[in-house]
């Protein structure tokens, strides 16, 4: 392999394109390991400035690193200005840390971090010289990996990666780049290879695996045929079992540029048990496993110090459930007192207590606080299993504006399953209750100041949840139930603030699409589309014209309710919670009866400890309150089973 | 920002390679992390959002390198330069390291306006006194076209030797003229002719006092 640096042809690129500072190297922090003979490269499929804060890229070139023989870097793909300079002169999509071509790489890792990200992968790949369709790739090729939330459904990118692993990277992500070192080593064929990386539990190889029609795969109850003997029928998920017990300081790159998410991010705890039945990430990152508050504490510290930032998050999809938040939150102030440290603890939990740890923290500015009821009415919040009540809301309502802050967001999706107009004018009825309850706790002559807002999205169903089942409501239903939200909303003070629907749309169908939605991914790229999570750059016709030239339904696709019977194209893809528990769910949301939280309550039965091999592993038992209080009502799960 | 209590630490710092690249803001930032990762006793500010001590010289457009830019930062104890510079220097990249530091007066004019003068050198593809200065410079400020008269701001200059030309311009309370707009308007005259670096090589106060004597 070669070890061009691109440096020379980059830097007069430079002048002519906005923000520059997002294609130089030399970021402090950067590990540069030269002497190995296999070099991996990580790409987020976005710009610079979204991607390079992302927990995956960190983790994984950090993992990559850490073992022998291998060396990892970062790629993002450039902003639009700066991909049609590259194109002018030639340049190919290149590495940050050596400025390599991607395609002198043995291996580069594409993470899907969301639905809209499909075109910016074969954008990648096209700028990067390196045949779009796996079957296209020759011997020299590198291998293209994939992986993230996205790969819980990876039928609408199979044909354009060679590996797909499922779950946490962490470990299976360096013995896959050994293995195929060692395969490279010994002189198999890429074909050979592929067929034994099959072996490595987590990994999914596309290509193996034959795409039944709908009548063969509800017979056979998957609709991936392996075509080989010995491939798995079902690929689980990789859990990386030692994340607890891992130090959660490791080398963090700092962008010379202002990115999102520009901090220290020391990631604490990793699942959230909670249940909400819309949610991925809920079901996917089971067990829970929470970091302990001597190993945090000494992350954040360790981690200030080599960055010099000035600001932490302690992130996870539930950061004020973590068994120790309280002794984390006082013992970093203590340490930082009088040194201008910011910390911050994203995913608010919605009760007085999740107030009290956000207050702990804020010091003296306090700006707006994000709370997410999900759903307006009780009845709704008990369909999804959002084991939030009013009185949640409002006693952190209360303890929020009696703590000096004056703004609040309050986040909504709508059109789930069960929705009707009731419950979106229950949306407006809570949030002007909620800015009644908020004026009450504010002295008269600040009354002004208060404001609360709305922020709907569309409910999309997600693959390996309980509503995987259910269809999404049409673009234009959406806007008519928008239409009826800003209706009802009768106060000046609260507004109302919502996505572009059509976007959700094309996100439902890469949600929820077989392989055949690939194509249609391949066309609406051929005609232009990429960037679609980029507002501005959304190429909904693009998306249109490919679906009518190639004879696809997306309506259907994204907009079909399916009984728990029928099997989705995912099925040969699990997160370890079983379809038995995840039809047991939706029969639950259809009878309005929630489900507690196994690190408080029992065990549920979801099946992902036994599925994976490991349990739930918390720092200190957790103790129920607040929005956990709540017990599963036990004559609901009577009815359910019945 | 005169706190006579503090110490007021000036850090003289080349901005080169391709660090030219970077914004003034993305500078800021960066130096900020320096300060922060060398663990010197920066001041805080009071207030809602505390932050740190720190103000920085006059601002270089994105691509225009500099030899003697700085920054004063405001310290609650005394720290030796030597000490202060060696801790700075293991905390900053190549490309912007600090040169020399010293105490200045908690007194002395802010950093952003103390030293009007800057004095640049382009280096271009051949004969710098083939380039001549255009008369007037049109930019464009929020979204409204101006047009500048170059020779309100010019100080000195333009002085050619070889493939380099020399010049000085001052910032008017008023505004200033961007040296990369002043390049790239004179270069269209001169057709062949490329720029191929542009660095701000002095800074001086009214009364010729450079921010780092030789």
């Amino acid at each position: 392999m070669g070890n061009t640096n691109l440096w020379p042809q980059i830097e007069p690129l430079l002048a002519r394109v906005e923000r520059p500072a997002r294609y130089l190297n030399h970021e402090w922090g950067i590990t540069l390991k030269e002497d190995t003979d296999f070099r991996f490269c990580m790409v987020y499929p976005d710009t610079y400035e979204l991607g390079q804060a992302n927990q995956a890229v960190r983790i994984l070139v950090n993992c990559v690193n850490n073992t022998e023989h291998l060396a990892a870097e970062r790629a993002f793909l450039p902003a639009v200005d700066m991909i049609a300079c590259m194109r002018e002169a030639g340049v190919p999509l290149f590495s940050l840390e050596t400025m390599a071509p991607l395609s002198e790489f043995d291996a580069i890792g594409i993470t899907l971090p969301h639905e809209l990200a499909a075109t910016n992968v074969l954008e990648t790949l096209d700028l990067a010289g390196i045949p779009l369709l796996s079957e296209e790739r020759g011997e020299d090729d590198p291998f293209v990996l994939a992986g993230g939330p996205c790969a819980y459904n990876p039928e609408p990118y199979a044909p354009f990666f060679d590996v797909i692993t499922i779950g946490e990277g962490e470990e299976v992500t360096p013995q896959t780049l050994s293995a195929i070192r060692e395969m490279r080593r010994e002189g198999l064929s890429r074909r050979e290879i592929l067929r034994n990386l099959a072996d490595i539990p987590g990994t999914y190889v596309p290509s193996l695996y034959r795409w039944r029609s709908e009548e063969e795969a509800q017979a056979a109850g998957s609709w991936a045929e392996p075509m080989e003997e010995g491939l798995p029928e079902v690929i689980t998920k990789r859990v990386f079992a030692g994340f607890a017990e891992s130090n959660a300081h490791e080398p963090s790159v700092v962008p010379y540029t202002e990115v999102v998410h520009d901090r220290l991010n020391v990631e604490i705890l990793r699942g959230c048990a909670r249940g909400c039945r819309f949610c991925q990430a809920g079901m996917m990152y089971r067990p829970v496993r929470e970091r302990s508050a001597d190993n945090v504490v000494n992350a954040v510290v360790c981690g200030l110090r080599e960055t010099g930032y000035d600001e932490v998050s302690l992130t996870s999809l539930s950061s004020t459930d973590h068994s120790q938040i309280a002794e984390i939150l006082q013992r970093l102030n203590n340490e930082f007192d009088g040194k201008g440290v910011r910390i911050s603890v994203p995913s608010q939990r919605l009760d007085s207590f999740g107030v009290e740890m956000a207050d702990l923290v804020a010091g003296q500015k306090k700006g707006g606080l994000t709370f997410a009821p999900e759903a307006g009415t009780q009845r709704l919040r008990d369909v999804i299993n959002k084991s939030v009540t009013e009185e949640d809301l409002f006693g952190a309502i209360d303890a929020a504006f009696s703590a000096g802050w004056r703004r609040c967001k309050l986040y909504f999706m709508i059109g789930l399953p069960t929705e009707t107009d009731d419950d979106i004018k229950g949306i407006a009825s809570l949030a002007q209750r909620a800015y009644d309850r908020a004026k009450a706790n504010v002295p008269p002559e600040q009354r002004g100041s208060v404001r609360m807002s709305i922020s709907v999205a569309v409910f999309v169903p997600k693959a390996q949840t309980p509503f995987q089942w259910d269809g999404q409501i049409s673009p234009e239903e959406t806007l008519r139930r928008i239409g009826l939200l800003r209706r009802s909303v009768k106060y000046k003070a609260v507004d109302v603030h919502w996505h572009d629907p059509s976007t959700s749309f094309v996100e439902a169908v890469m949600s929820r699409g077989g392989r055949e939605v690939a194509d249609w991914v391949l066309l609406a790229w051929k005609k232009g589309a990429r960037f679609d999570a980029w507002t501005e750059l959304f190429n909904r016709q693009a998306w249109e014209e490919a679906a009518a030239e190639l004879g696809l339904d997306p309506e259907a696709i994204a907009q079909a309710t399916y009984e728990p019977g029928y099997v989705m194209p995912w099925a040969h893809i699990s997160a370890g919670v079983s379809p038995r528990f995840l039809a047991l769910e939706r029969k639950r949301a259809q009878q309005e009866v929630t489900t507690a939280d196994c690190t408080y309550e029992k065990c549920t039965g979801c099946g992902a400890c036994q599925a994976v091999g490991a349990d739930n592993e918390l720092a200190t038992p957790r103790v129920a309150a607040g929005s956990n209080a709540k017990p599963a009502s036990d004559e609901g799960e009577e009815a359910a089973r019945g | 920002m005169a706190d006579p209590s503090l110490f007021r630490l000036r850090v003289v710092f080349q901005k080169s390679g391709r660090l030219c690249q970077l914004s003034h803001l993305e500078i800021a930032r960066t130096l900020e992390r320096v300060v922060r990762r060398a663990d010197l006793p920066y001041a805080i500010t009071q207030g809602f959002s505390p932050h740190m001590k720190i103000s920085f010289g006059s601002a270089l457009p994105v691509g225009v390198g500099g030899t003697r830019e700085f920054y004063d930062l405001f310290l609650t104890r005394y720290v030796r330069p030597a000490e202060a510079l060696s801790a700075l220097s293991a905390a900053s990249p190549e490309d912007l390291q600090p040169l020399t530091c010293f105490y200045v007066e908690a007194s002395a004019p802010a950093a952003s306006v103390a030293f009007p003068f800057s004095t640049y050198e382009a280096v271009l593809s051949g004969e710098g006194a083939s380039l001549n200065f255009p008369a007037e410079v049109t930019v464009v400020r929020k979204k409204k076209e101006k047009v500048l008269a170059v020779a309100d701001y010019l100080a000195a200059g333009p002085i050619a030797s070889d493939n380099t030309v020399r010049f000085t311009l001052e910032a008017k309370p008023t505004g200033s003229l961007r040296p990369d707009a002043l390049l790239v308007e004179s270069l269209k005259s001169a057709p062949g002719l490329v720029l191929t670096s542009l660095t701000r090589i002095d800074q001086r106060d009214a009364a010729g006092r450079s921010v780092c004597p030789d």
